[in-house]
């Protein structure tokens, strides 16, 4: 019975019976296949990435055992003697790897970046949206996108060429000279090197993080409703007050979510940092000034020696390493989840606009 | 003990616009805000030309017209929310309690807080049901913060939300429906205790229910506030207030008593207007 309305319907209709025909409708069914494709090839990749890593690992990830996350020391061992067996895995003469310093480098160098580059990005973005006239705001925005695009190595060479010996030579002994003998500024204290180490790579860190932050601040402070902000200024409250208590509150979901792209940033930037960092294994920085390393500049500047080693030991202490990488990453990122949940639940609009 | 604007005893005389039964009488000679051939615009263009208004205390005043007339312009100028606007400029006077608010002894948000404004579109802030409310008290220092919950509790129940959110003062504004969220906005504005309130469309974004409630709080908070309303309801004009402004192609084409705008308007623009012939 239906089956003979339905024609007829169609018969009446041929509109949508043009439409149906029509290449790229929703009857068409390659789209279908082709998207399904596209969305289950990152999950692919990113599982992937995770099996090669965790199976790389593995005795390494045995050997090195929980002590990895606590030594400080990072040897080799003697990749030109026989190697010998322990627990049944092929490794070095003498090997032991310690993390310890690599990770308190990483998250140093990433700390200190944000610190610089929150403010500086959220005032950045307040003043191209709010406060510059339309030209010069245009022209902020510009440059500000146009570093996003440099690479990094040429923020390392600049860091190592230039930034670093003008800090180190004029403004650190300064700060070092100066800083009060109190617990707590210790860290400001000291010797302040050459220009390669810790505060260098946070700064450049900072500069490279700035326009990730800032430009996704630009665009959420540009969808704040003018309605809302203009509520705030016809109470009687100062353009301060508007920003502090309504244009920043209205976004801040989105802005913990751009400084977490940020912080993932700089926890994985390598090259910039290799190059000024000072590269040195098997130390904690002891003050602002020493020069350390990250996980990701020491897996690429350890790789070449790492392949050397016969036994493969130690490109499998550097797969560990970078699964660590990993897996701070994805916390960073499960922290910021849960942050922005908290902030959702008291009572803010967090993802209107956003 | 937090007490709202208190001024403007009802003094006899003057019958409201519509004859209303509702709406309560006024004195004509207390004139708290005035504008003297206030000429508005933008860059080269001349928005609205050589407006002449005045609002006695305590009254309710409709802006009516055609879109693009100029009510808005004219609306936000009376608290200086134009100011900012790239190419604003102006000519003549607005006057409140006889002082032009252009003066430069004038405290701008000293200004804003005594003429306060409710928007087309209910717009709560980031913050608690709680913090809304006290928000402009707090920017003021209006109140000492012992007073804080007496005040929050006091405009909600005058604005009739107290029900509604006495549960949730801590939570978010935004989980309210369109008319709370604009009684809500109605109880911050009312919160800095302002003399005069500049309605843009207040109810053009709400439901039937809603309109009536904000109407009839506007209708029972007048003798202590002095509104302008811009509205393109008629009716609402009609109900709500005591005189009307015909405002067409940016001039005052017509100020007078409800009643008399609507049921023997001297312009025959006014009167095609208000019969819904242009417009």
């Amino acid at each position: 019975m239906s089956s003979t309305v339905v024609p007829t319907e169609r018969h009446d209709q041929p509109d949508a019976n043009l439409r149906h025909r029509k290449k790229g409708s929703r009857s068409y069914p390659g789209i279908n296949i082709v998207s399904a494709i596209a969305a289950i090839i990152p999950v692919l990749a990113l599982l992937a990435i995770i099996a090669v890593l965790l199976s790389e690992s593995l005795p390494a990830i045995k050997l090195n055992g929980i002590s990895f996350f606590t030594k400080f020391a990072w040897r080799p061992g003697g990749t030109y003697s026989l190697p010998i067996k322990t627990d049944g895995i092929l490794h070095p003469v003498g090997s032991s790897f310690g993390i310890w310093p690599l990770l308190a480098g990483t998250l140093e160098s990433s700390g200190i970046a944000l610190l610089i580059a929150i403010p500086v990005s959220i005032g950045a973005a307040l003043a191209v949206v709010k406060k510059l006239p339309k030209g010069l705001s245009n022209g902020v925005g510009f440059f500000l996108e146009i570093l996003t695009g440099i690479p990094s190595v040429v923020y390392g060479l600049w860091g190592v060429m230039t930034l670093g010996p003008t800090l180190s030579r004029d403004v650190f002994p300064f700060i070092a000279n100066h800083a009060p003998s109190v617990f707590g500024f210790n860290f400001l204290k000291g010797n302040v090197g050459h220009g390669e180490g810790l505060i260098t790579s946070g700064i450049i860190l900072a500069i490279m993080v700035i326009p990730i932050i800032s430009a996704t601040t630009r665009d959420l402070l540009r969808q704040v409703p003018t309605v809302t902000e203009e509520g705030g200024t016809a109470i009687g409250m100062t353009d301060w007050e508007t920003t502090k208590k309504i244009t920043l509150p209205w976004v801040s979901k989105g802005v913990v979510g751009a400084c977490i792209l940020g912080l993932a940033r700089a926890l994985g930037e390598t090259m910039a940092v290799a190059m000024v960092s000072g590269s040195v294994l098997g130390t904690i920085p002891s003050n602002l000034y020493s020069t350390f390393t990250t996980i990701a500049a020491t897996i690429v500047s350890q790789l070449d020696s790492a392949l050397t080693d016969g036994t493969g030991f130690y490109v499998k202490t550097l797969a560990e390493t970078a699964l660590v990488l990993m897996l701070i990453t994805l916390l960073a990122n499960i922290a910021a989840r849960l942050l922005v949940k908290r902030v959702a639940s008291a009572g803010l609009p967090v993802g209107r606009g956003v | 003990m937090f007490e709202s604007a208190s001024r403007g005893e009802v003094k006899d005389t003057v019958s409201s616009g519509n004859g209303g039964s509702e709406l309560h009488k006024l004195d004509p000679s207390d004139i708290v805000l005035k504008t003297e051939s206030l000429t508005l615009g933008f860059g080269g263009s001349t928005v609205l030309e050589g407006v002449s208004l005045e609002f006695p205390r305590g009254s309710i005043t409709s802006l009516i017209g055609p879109s693009g007339s100029g009510k808005t312009t004219f609306l936000r100028s009376l608290n200086r929310m134009n100011d900012k606007i790239r190419g604003y400029h102006r000519r003549g006077e607005v006057l409140l309690d006889s002082a032009s608010i252009w003066d430069s002894s004038v405290n701008l948000l000293q200004l804003r807080r005594r003429v306060g404004m409710l928007f087309q579109r209910p717009n709560p802030f980031p913050m608690s049901i709680r913090e809304n409310v006290l928000v402009g008290v707090k920017a003021h220092g209006l109140a000492k913060r012992n007073d804080f919950d007496e005040i929050t509790e006091t405009l909600l129940k005058e604005v009739g939300l107290w029900k509604a959110v006495s549960d949730r003062l801590n939570g978010s504004p935004f989980s309210l429906s369109g008319g709370q969220q604009q009684l809500l906005c109605l109880a911050r504005a009312l919160a800095v205790r302002p003399e005069v309130l500049l309605l843009d469309e207040p109810t053009s974004a709400l439901d039937p229910f809603s309109i009536e409630l904000v109407e009839n709080l506007i209708a029972k908070l007048a003798p202590q506030v002095t509104f302008v309303v811009v509205t393109h309801n008629l009716a609402q004009a009609k109900r709500l207030s005591h005189s009307t402004a015909f405002f067409f192609q940016g001039k005052l084409a017509e100020h007078g008593q409800t009643n008399q705008i609507f049921t023997a308007p001297s312009q025959l623009d006014t009167q095609r207007y208000v019969s819904g012939s242009i417009g």
